[in-house]
């Protein structure tokens, strides 16, 4: 839901700040300039999607299954399998979009509900992956596990059981 | 099932270790000088009109070793203010954790206990949004970890996730009473709870008893009454139980928690309480502000064989009659670290003395106390 609020938001800005523009060429080049600058930068980052790998026997998931995997409240799949949820946490923009898109919290939330968790002993945090391609090759190796990417970034190997766009 | 997952899981059968730890140092001061102000009875005395680093300031270690899928070990020693005015780090976690698939899990060894939703986590500064956890609620729990063990149950229900626990052990505390120390240890403690999670609610009943395996450091007092008035007081071998209710909304930026609790003694000394809280807190980027109210009080035991001027003054020791309203704010200014900064101001009865150290006659059960910490984990 991050990434439509985000474009909502961009749109009722354009809608504002419009008749600003009117005013001073200059400052309507700039402003043009910088709106398109935001609107490509949102559209590079977009949606995530949460992949798996395609010999996982699993081709959907709900969002509440997919939270309490990555949340560690109960990481099992409908097969009646282990999960096994994979973390990018170098990535920042996507880590961060991972988790407003799917609970809206921010990265000092999460890391502040796992530090709770940790601390007393429950559930260990997902996996850490040091880059896209460690995530791939974990996921492939690991038909129980999830992972997450941008739409359009997953590889053959692996399928997208859910959208956060949806 | 169970071993086809462990055939599957293949190459993530590994063993990770890690060490991780947490942190806070924490100053706060009261604007009171007649009762000391304690975050919980573990503390042999508290807060005055000077800021002091004592009430919040802890430091936490912490080794994990997890042998996937279904082993896992930790240890935990943590250094803050003791029972005995000193910082010697103590063990607070060390057990061997058992999942045999993700419904069941089994822990023995040492554990902290969760006589209420979120009591085993009280240390951890950086993980809650206030700078301690409520103490009209949480003060009057002087145990921490039992040694002992555990057991928990989680499966799919209507939607939601139904987990039940429960969980045994032996405390090997102690907690300061006037000048001397009440030993706790040997003190059988036994509970469970019932938690249902759906969406950004959660609900959970816990039902938690104590048997005191030592009586009150007050042997002069007991053997000066007659025997049958003193045997109504003793608290060793007699039980105290603790029922507590809380729910709990959390959505996105909105986080609320309500906590209700009644103790009921098998004995005369503590007395059995209502305490609650209520705590709201919004984010507004990097900033939680939040607004809380929090109460507690409580009545003393009708004893059959009361003496006037002698039993109603020592029950009196244990009396709670007090509220606190508080707001403060989280600011999570880099990650894995947040300051936070609090004010309480508690207005109570001049009667209401448990909760506090060393109060003298000038007490009216009224004070505020700042608070300022900087909590971080590693």
């Amino acid at each position: 839901m991050g990434w439509i609020h985000d474009g909502l938001q961009s749109f009722l800005e354009l809608r504002l700040l419009a008749p600003a523009m009117r005013m001073d060429g200059s400052l309507r080049a700039l402003i043009a300039a910088l709106l398109l600058l935001v609107a490509l930068q949102s559209y590079a980052d977009g949606p995530v999607v949460v992949v798996m790998s395609t010999a996982s026997g699993v081709d959907r998931l709900t969002r509440e299954e997919v939270v309490n995997i990555f949340l560690g409240r109960f990481r099992q799949l409908p097969n009646g399998q282990s999960a096994l949820p994979v973390d990018q946490p170098t990535d920042q923009g996507l880590f961060s979009d991972f988790y407003v898109q799917l609970v809206d919290k921010t990265p000092a939330e999460i890391r502040s509900y796992w530090s709770r968790l940790r601390f007393s002993g429950k559930t260990a945090p997902p996996e850490q992956a040091t880059s896209e391609q460690d995530m791939l090759q974990f996921l492939a190796s690991n038909p129980g596990s999830l992972g997450y990417v941008r739409a359009g970034r997953q590889t053959p190997l692996v399928k997208v059981v859910f959208k956060l766009g949806d | 099932m169970l071993l086809l997952a462990s055939a599957m899981v293949g190459p993530a059968s590994a063993m990770d270790f890690s060490l991780s730890g947490f942190g806070t140092l924490g100053a706060a001061r009261s604007t009171d000088e007649s009762a000391q102000f304690v975050r919980d009875l573990s503390h042999p005395d508290g807060l005055t009109e000077q800021w002091s680093l004592n009430t919040d300031s802890v430091l936490g270690l912490q080794a994990d070793l997890n042998i996937r899928p279904e082993w896992s070990a930790a240890l935990q020693a943590v250094s803050h203010y003791r029972p005995d005015g000193g910082y010697e780090p103590e063990i607070t976690w060390a057990f061997l954790g058992f999942d045999p698939n993700p419904s069941w899990s089994l822990r023995a060894g040492r554990l902290g206990i969760e006589f209420y939703m979120l009591a085993d986590s009280r240390l951890v500064g950086y993980s809650y949004l206030t700078v301690r956890p409520p103490i009209d609620y949480y003060g009057t729990l002087p145990f921490s970890y039992v040694d002992g063990m555990d057991v928990s149950a989680t499966r799919p229900l209507a939607g939601g996730l139904f987990r039940a626990k429960l969980f045994g052990g032996v405390s090997r505390e102690q907690t300061p009473w006037d000048q001397w120390q009440f030993n706790m240890s040997g003190s059988l403690l036994v509970g469970g709870y019932l938690d249902y999670q759906k969406g950004p609610w959660q609900v959970r009943l816990g039902q938690s008893s104590v048997r005191f395996a030592n009586d009150l450091p007050i042997e002069d007092f007991y053997a000066a009454l007659p025997e049958a008035t003193a045997d109504e007081l003793r608290v060793k071998d007699h039980w105290s139980h603790f029922s507590s209710l809380g729910i709990v909304y959390d959505a996105g930026p909105l986080q609320t928690q309500l906590m209700l609790s009644k103790t009921f003694n098998e004995h005369g000394t503590f007395e059995d309480t209502w305490s609650g809280y209520l705590v709201l807190g919004y984010r507004v980027q990097d900033w939680t502000p939040f607004v809380g109210v929090s109460a507690a009080k409580s009545a003393p035991a009708n004893l059959q064989y009361a003496i006037p001027g002698y039993t109603d003054t020592y029950q009196a020791n244990f009396h709670t009659d007090q509220r606190t309203y508080f707001l403060g704010t989280r600011w999570d200014f880099r990650p894995g670290m947040a300051l936070k900064a609090q004010v309480d101001v508690i207005r109570g009865d001049p009667s209401s003395t448990f909760l506090y150290r060393w109060e003298n006659e000038e007490w009216d059960g009224s004070m505020t106390v700042f608070s300022l910490s900087w909590n971080f984990v590693f």
